[in-house]
């Protein structure tokens, strides 16, 4: 059951980065792609529609830690008080600045809501990117389960470190690489004209700098974690995850030359999945790994609600999940095909 | 600092609460006109019924938007600022919170963009499904987090587990706790009120301006029939169940809601008057004899308990704030119901759209219901206190100690002024629409 949990979170940390990744990766993207008033309301309105939907992916998933791992989130939570506060400013920025842009049509108004969508989305990817890096190195657990962390320490990955080092700070660049280039592949197939020239330009470069970047975070990942890497060959489900990424990465390069907009997108979804996978299945079942000591590690065991909350809540879980397909379905029927700006935006006065 | 350190944590999670809190009982009592609207808008065609769900929409959008990017933080601060509720607690009320995430927010949301931004892409039907669809996620939503608060206000269903923390006892007993469905009647009737209120508002300002009339005239004459309905639900049967509710499980803080300190029966509800807790007695009363023992127990010779019943560490924490809190949502709600009577009986008999003054009344009333809501919320928190769960668990015990509280001071204040801003962008937002009035273009 526990085991089973795991996964759950894992599901749903996934569909969040994924959907939201695209979201993210094209309001970086916001200045680079569209060059004038006219080019931007395409980029909105090709993500307006879906930002809230795809943001709540993330609250279930709070709700899925709260209810499975209670003593992670009790733990975790107000080890990480500052940065999680800086998360959630971030997203009120980020939702506010989508929402609100369109409804005066002035271009100072819009230049300003402009750059805060740059400025949010690309902060957005840096600390979901250091927390991927985190949750990975590991962090300061001491024997009473106590954290705290400074924002940084020796900027070294043991011992007492803080949460932005090296290793995790290289996390944050790869993550926000590979959210751009997800955005960008998004915005290739949903835009025409220019924005979409563009749009595909920078996909192809940015996937390339994913391809190099993997590589190195890679490479820190083996010096940070060794045993990670050594334990795979005994984890046959972590074999068909790197056959995921590497899948993922092959429609990644094939669609790039071939043109195929539409295999480069759902290839970059399984690379991005495929790679959250393989963390999961190699880090588990530590959650919060200590870099103090590994005795101090919290796990899925131990970390975990009692048994019959998780009987409980096996009950209506899948029910919700279920159900969640049919808003899949009817958002993909309605918003399917290149954005129309005249179809898609709300209309200021 | 020095002080407290869990009255950091509680000012914080009041602050963003109660700001939060603004918005989804806008958005709740809004979407079923909204549905409404959009319904007989594709059935009957009729344009004005177009026009109202469009600017309502509109205002729904502004109003969605700030209600999702408040309502994130309160989530979280669960385990960032509650760690030790969270993790004493987490296997229970984890339960509802994540239900509200994984049925109603995913409804909400999915359907949300349809709403605010897809009239053109989806036809009158499935952009009247769509409206329907955030109807039933922002409610849906609403009675998962009055499930969890039931639970701690009137803990059901749960067990203790071998460690000491809580776990599930019976999900039926937790989902179907009779306070939650009280709690949630009381809840919703109340945001219906802040809902017509709003649409009333509106409809009179126009009136009153003389300008999109027709409009108007649909506006005050759905927002006042549905206001009255709506404030005659807050307060019987619902108001008045919660209130029995009250008297039976929570004595102490019923006491302190009326300032009540001496025991006996024949016990007198207050109008008005001060609590002195150091004299232990109410300053300058003006009381309705043996009324509040007629309304809590049924009789007027019911013994209704008083504070000096109590050991001080069960009294509510706060009571001045409490009973000023109670007798602001009742006085406030009474004054509802006497406003939308007065204007329903005016409507009836034709004489509504020219009686300016009622008009100007009606206008001005608009922000009453958002404070008669936000006093019945501190009247529920602050009747639970000293308890987080109710003769369970303390609220001294439940916060983060990991967290200091200067780093807790810090954040409040980040809360405060990034706050402030968006409340002010959203005031102009909204102010704009109204001011603009009804898109008239009918598009398909």
């Amino acid at each position: 059951m526990v085991e089973a949990w795991f996964g759950v979170l894992c599901l749903m940390i996934t569909f969040f980065v994924v959907l939201d990744g695209w979201d993210i990766g094209a309001g970086m993207l916001h200045f680079l792609v569209a060059k004038n008033q006219d080019e931007r309301r395409v980029l909105i309105a090709a993500v307006g529609p879906l930002w809230s939907w795809h943001e709540v992916w993330l609250v279930a998933t709070g709700g899925v830690l709260f209810v499975a791992f209670p003593r992670v989130l009790s733990i975790a939570f107000p080890g990480y008080y500052l940065a999680l506060f800086l998360v959630l400013w971030t997203l009120v920025l980020r939702g506010i600045s989508l929402e609100f842009r369109g409804h005066i049509d002035d271009g100072m108004w819009r230049s300003f809501w402009d750059f805060v969508i740059v400025v949010s989305n690309t902060l957005l990817a840096v600390l979901f990117g250091a927390a991927l890096g985190n949750v990975v190195r590991g962090m300061p657990l001491g024997p009473e389960a106590e954290l705290s962390l400074p924002l940084f320490t020796h900027f070294g990955v043991e011992g007492s470190v803080g949460i932005l080092d090296w290793y995790t700070v290289s996390v944050a660049v790869f993550t926000v690489v590979t959210l751009a280039a997800h955005g960008a592949s998004y915005l290739t197939l949903k835009t025409t004209g220019d924005v979409h020239q563009r749009s595909r330009r920078l996909s192809g470069r940015l996937w390339l700098a994913v391809a190099v970047l993997l590589a190195v975070v890679t490479g820190m990942t083996a010096m940070v974690r060794p045993e990670l890497f050594s334990g795979i060959a005994g984890r046959p489900p972590a074999w068909l995850t790197v056959a995921v990424v590497m899948g993922g990465a092959g429609a990644i390069g094939t669609g790039l030359r071939s043109g195929q907009e539409a295999r480069v997108f759902l290839g970059g979804i399984a690379f991005i999945a495929g790679l959250l996978a393989t963390a999961a299945v190699s880090l588990f079942p530590v959650i919060l790994h200590s870099t103090m000591d590994a005795r101090n590690s919290i796990t899925a065991y131990n970390g975990s609600a009692d048994p019959s909350s998780l009987r409980a809540a096996a009950w209506w879980w899948p029910a919700a999940f279920v159900l969640s397909f049919f808003y899949f379905r009817f958002i993909g029927k309605h918003y399917r095909g290149r954005v129309e700006v005249s179809k898609d935006s709300q209309q200021p006065y | 600092m020095t002080g407290d350190p869990a009255l950091w944590h509680r000012l914080q999670f009041a602050f963003t609460i109660v700001y939060h809190y603004l918005f989804p009982q806008l958005t709740m009592g809004i979407a079923w006109f909204l549905v409404f609207w959009k319904y007989l808008h594709w059935r009957s065609g009729r344009a004005e019924y177009g026009a109202a769900a469009r600017l309502w929409a509109r205002i729904f959008g502004v109003n969605f938007a700030v209600g999702v990017v408040t309502g994130i933080p309160m989530e979280f601060q669960f385990g960032t600022n509650w760690s030790a509720f969270s993790k004493y607690s987490g296997s229970v009320i984890g339960q509802s919170l994540a239900m509200e995430g994984m049925f109603a927010f995913f409804l909400e949301s999915a359907f949300i963009g349809a709403l605010v931004w897809g009239e053109k892409r989806l036809g009158p039907r499935n952009h009247f499904l769509a409206a329907l669809g955030v109807a039933l996620g922002s409610w849906t939503s609403g009675f998962f987090i009055i499930v969890t608060n039931a639970f701690m206000q009137h803990p059901a269903g749960y067990a203790v587990a071998a460690d000491g923390s809580l776990k599930i006892g019976s999900m039926a007993e937790y989902l179907l706790n009779p306070w939650a469905l009280v709690q949630f009647g009381h809840n919703q009737a109340a945001a219906l009120v802040t809902g017509s209120f709003a649409i009333a508002a509106v409809g009179a300002f126009y009136l009153l301006r003389k300008e999109h009339t027709e409009q108007g005239r649909l506006y005050l004459n759905w927002g006042s029939a549905i206001g009255l309905a709506a404030a005659l639900l807050v307060a019987f049967p619902t108001g008045d169940a919660q209130a029995k509710l009250v008297a039976h499980h929570q004595p102490a803080a019923l006491a302190a809601m009326e300032g009540r300190f001496e025991t006996g029966p024949m016990a007198d509800i207050t109008l008005i008057g001060q609590p002195n807790v150091k004299m232990r007695r109410l300053d300058n009363p003006i009381r309705i004899p043996g009324m509040l023992s007629f309304l809590a127990f049924g009789t007027f010779h019911s013994n209704v308990q008083g504070l000096g019943a109590f050991p001080e560490d069960t009294w509510p924490t706060n009571i001045e704030l409490l009973y000023y809190s109670f007798h602001v949502m009742a006085g406030l709600g009474t004054i509802f119901i006497a406003l939308m009577g007065l204007a329903n009986l005016l409507r009836w008999r034709g004489l509504l759209e020219k009686a300016r003054p009622l008009l100007w009344v009606i206008m001005l009333a608009f922000p009453f219901p958002f404070i008669a809501n936000t006093a019945g919320w501190m009247t529920a928190e602050l009747g639970r206190q000293p308890w987080l769960i109710y003769g369970l668990y303390r609220t001294s015990e439940g916060y983060s100690k990991a967290v200091s509280s200067g780093d807790v001071l810090f954040t409040l204040i980040g809360f405060t002024g990034l706050y402030f801003v968006v409340g002010l962008l959203y005031l102009y937002l909204v102010g704009r629409e109204v001011m603009h009035g009804p898109p008239a273009v009918e598009v398909h």
